[in-house]
């Protein structure tokens, strides 16, 4: 069955060659010495330090456009996901295509999308291309949707990057849409596609997205109102007094799936919308005890987990910035950690004027908040929990000691 | 009074996809609702339209005489009026008015639980009176069984103008860090249309702990009709709108109010919006506290800028929103920078730019003439919204296969406001729809 739809899908793209459907990745770069003629489509690039995008400031793009060029190629369409309880989920969702040819994106990643998306980590000042190739939905040849990228929180955003098919365009299977996005401001961010939305949410199509600082890049022994910056010395935002400085930092997306809609979705059958239930609440695409686990896809028995890890491993003393979002459909969640205070410094990606200090964050979905944990005063071998304190958010569908958990392990 | 400052107009007819037939002549819209000091109302029950198709059971306040309707009629006051409603109510239970956030004297109808109620199938009065002392953004509610009668419709919202208003240079609470040129209800509810039937049909008690709601409202529509004008022929008694717009480099005053029983996370694509109140309470150390707003102009110096409101029952917000195409990297209007006249640095010809924008397009001039940055694919490979003009340019139209698009004659650019809880964004398991309307910014009329 899935050779027959892989066939069905590559004739009806074959059949419509260079006229209805095409891969295209733009990565835009100076055609001539004098800068005058762009080539957009015809770059030579290639992800040398294999960090999952193409940078200008990491050598990686031949006559960029501008020295803070990134190329990001992401390929939408959908796959399967195991929960934590080892329920084989049927999911919608995203894969870095970044550095593949254009020529094999389809084969290589039609019912390869991974949940949660890929993480997209920029720098301020980055001019960013994602290209977003729609690669069919393998398991659903019935189904010929579009998707988007919707840069969720991008300030002053345009229409036609904003991805909301209602308000501009979507892509359709087979081709390749690229956004451009020339990045202001830092902060915790999210995505996800916004075609369909309910349906497409629910189904996985979600990220984290998140800006660093340019702060980060003054030299230490700068002085930043009260504070002097020293190495190693991160920063949420330009906060000029080093408030918002961290160590290590962790994004933590949460969001939850609900297996009757997967289960409808890949049986063709009508989708529950109204009785929408999550019963997999997750971090980071993951089910506690499977937060723990290292990255890394883990194997089950039919299939593999999310590949991203959620555990948080400090070192005594470190400020730790956790990058907390929520794409849940459904539902707000709480989150604490059971021991240790929260002081938030950011929420819908700017700085916070008043920070305070705090046991519980309250989220709902497109929200984001940032977090600083101090560890000071922990020892090594020390371990926390952070979860969901709605309990019942503690599950992987019928199993308890699940759902939204992870642990903070001192070092 | 009706208060009319410019006049939503559609024509054509609303289907139950949001992508046809809707045609705005013009743009901009005022806050709907009835001006004074002295309101008659009645409580009585009738039906409204769910964008599913469904007539839904309510029971609603109506100006005496008129509709009930949902939600019920905005109360737009000034600050020192000593307001009075005059409630009688023709439902089957007794009923009554919560004001929150005022000291609020009761007389008449009868004595009630939490204040006094006018009681059922009378014409019986019970007369509420309050001083609007402070400005703001209130909800208002039935205080009589309201487990029930608040999910049946009994709600509204409140809007108090700040002493010494002027509709020519409106603020939200009398100084310039609340200033705005254009303001916006978002009154957010929800239904479960099974309690509805079940007191249509006269089911005694009335089941509502199995609450579970299908629809979702913005000033009492679901998405589409959100979007169709204010007053529709079709809609009686769902009167207002929600379909805000604006002009790049102006602000926009949001007031969220929480209407229902559940908190909804309410995202503005586009842009942050600044927070500048709760409750009626401005976010400020002290009275006249500022901080530059995220875009234009100040806001008080607590302001907390944000791209999703969790808006909480019996809550309200009033936000700042601004869209002005700052840093984009290319010129929004696809200019190619030999315009005349637009951009020009001064002394001569006389500079065009303020504060880095051009005083007539507004546009952000350090982007003047940049290209687009990418080449979009071609129309066989695009699905085509019906808010997209054929170009991604503002003020633009490009060309589009017949039947796309349509629904955005000025060409502004779209963006969707909506519930982030996306289960909300259906109207009773049928998508799109729901808690959902879309904000057009348009280009200066130049």
């Amino acid at each position: 069955m899935k050779l027959f739809c892989r066939i069905l899908i590559t004739l009806v793209l074959l059949g419509s060659n260079n006229v209805l459907a095409d891969v295209v990745v733009e990565c835009p770069t100076w055609a001539d010495p004098g800068h005058t003629q762009i080539d957009y489509t015809g770059g030579t690039f290639a992800d040398g330090n294999s960090d999952g995008m193409i940078r200008a400031d990491d050598g990686e793009i031949t006559d960029p456009i501008s020295a803070t060029q990134v190329c990001l190629h992401l390929a939408a369409g959908d796959g399967l996901v195991n929960m934590a309880d080892g329920y084989e989920q049927y999911m919608f969702g995203f894969a870095n295509a970044t550095g593949t040819a254009a020529a094999d994106v389809l084969n290589t990643f039609m019912e390869g999308a991974v949940f949660p998306a890929p993480t997209i980590k920029v720098k301020q000042g980055d001019d960013v291309y994602i290209t977003l190739t729609n690669v069919g939905m393998n398991r659903r040849p019935d189904l010929f949707d579009p998707h988007t990228v919707h840069w969720h929180g991008f300030p002053n955003a345009s229409a036609i990057f904003d991805g909301v098919p209602d308000a501009s365009v979507s892509i359709n299977m087979g081709s390749s849409l690229t956004y451009f996005y020339h990045v202001v401001d830092p902060g915790t961010f999210m995505y996800h596609c916004h075609v369909e939305a309910t349906e497409h949410m629910q189904m996985g199509m979600l990220g984290n997205l998140y800006v660093t600082a340019s702060q980060d890049e003054v030299a230490n022994g700068t002085v930043l109102g009260t504070y002097t910056k020293q190495a190693g010395d991160r920063f949420a935002y330009n906060d000029g007094d080093g408030s918002t400085r961290y160590d290590v930092d962790y994004p933590l997306q949460l969001a939850a799936f609900d297996p009757a809609f997967h289960d409808a979705s890949l049986n063709v059958q009508t989708l529950p919308f109204a009785d929408m239930d999550d019963k997999y609440p997750m971090f980071n695409g993951r089910g506690y005890p499977d937060t723990l686990a290292a990255a890394g896809a883990l194997p089950y028995e039919h299939g593999a987990s999310s590949p991203v890890s959620t555990l948080m491993t400090p070192t005594a003393g470190d400020r730790m910035l956790i990058r907390i979002s929520s794409l849940s459909t459904t539902s707000f969640h709480t989150i604490g950690i059971f021991g240790l205070k929260m002081q938030v410094i950011g929420r819908g990606s700017r700085q916070v004027v008043e920070p305070y200090t705090t046991n519980s964050i309250t989220i709902g979905g497109g929200e984001s908040v940032d977090v600083i944990v101090d560890t000071t005063g922990t020892t090594a071998g020390d371990k926390y929990f952070l979860y969901a304190t709605n309990l019942d958010h503690l599950s992987n569908d019928a199993e308890d000691y699940g759902g939204m958990m992870t642990e903070i392990q001192i070092q | 009074m009706i208060l009319i400052k410019r006049q939503l107009e559609y024509s054509g007819l609303i289907m139950l996809a949001m992508l046809l037939c809707l045609i705005p002549v013009s743009g901009g819209a005022a806050i709907q609702g009835i001006s004074g000091t002295s309101f008659n109302f009645t409580a009585s029950s009738g039906h409204i339209s769910a964008a599913d198709g469904d007539d839904v059971f309510f029971w609603g306040f109506g100006e005496r005489g008129k509709l009930p309707q949902y939600p019920g009629p905005t109360l737009i006051v000034q600050q020192g009026d000593t307001v009075t409603i005059r409630l009688n109510n023709h439902l089957p239970q007794n009923t009554s008015i919560l004001i929150p956030g005022f000291k609020v004297q009761a007389s008449g109808g009868t004595p009630g639980q939490i204040t006094r109620e006018a009681p059922a199938a009378s014409t019986t009065e019970v007369v509420y009176t309050f001083i609007a002392d402070r400005p703001g953004t209130f909800g208002y509610y039935s205080g009589t069984n309201p487990d029930l009668q608040v999910e049946m419709g009994l709600i509204g919202a409140i809007i108090v103008r700040p002493s010494g208003f002027s509709s020519s240079a409106p603020t939200a609470y009398g100084d310039a860090r609340t200033a705005y040129d254009d303001e916006f209800l978002f009154l957010l509810s929800e239904m479960d249309p099974e309690i509805h039937h079940a007191v249509e049909i006269g089911t005694d008690p009335v089941p509502t702990t199995g609450f579970h709601p299908v629809l979702w409202f913005i000033n009492g529509r679901n998405g589409p009709d959100t979007m169709s004008a204010n007053h529709v022929t079709w809609l009686p008694n769902q009167p207002y709108n929600a379909m805000p717009s604006i002009e790049v480099g102006k602000r926009l005053l949001a007031r969220w109010v929480g209407g229902g029983r559940d908190h909804h996370p309410f995202h503005t694509h586009g842009n942050n919006y600044d927070l500048i109140a709760r409750d009626g309470y401005l976010l400020e150390t002290t009275a006249g506290a500022s901080r530059p707003a995220s875009e234009l102009g100040t806001v008080p110096d607590l302001a907390v800028s944000d791209f999703t409101q969790n808006v909480a029952p019996g809550g309200s917000y009033e936000g700042i929103w601004s869209w002005t195409g700052a840093e984009l990297g290319w010129d929004m209007y696809g200019h190619t920078g030999s315009e005349t006249g637009v951009c020009e640095p001064g002394p001569a010809p006389p500079s065009t730019i303020v504060n880095g924008f051009d005083i007539n397009t507004r546009e952000y001039c350090l982007d003047h003439g940049k290209p687009l940055p990418v080449v979009l694919p071609n129309a066989q490979q695009l699905t085509f919204g019906g808010f997209y003009s054929g170009s991604p340019f503002l003020a633009s139209e490009g060309s589009l296969p017949p039947g796309e698009g349509g629904n955005n004659p000025s060409a502004g650019y779209a963006f969707m406001w909506h519930s982030h809880n996306e289960k909300e964004l259906t109207n009773n398991d049928i998508f799109p729809g729901g808690l959902m309307t879309i904000m057009i910014v348009n280009a200066p009329d130049m």
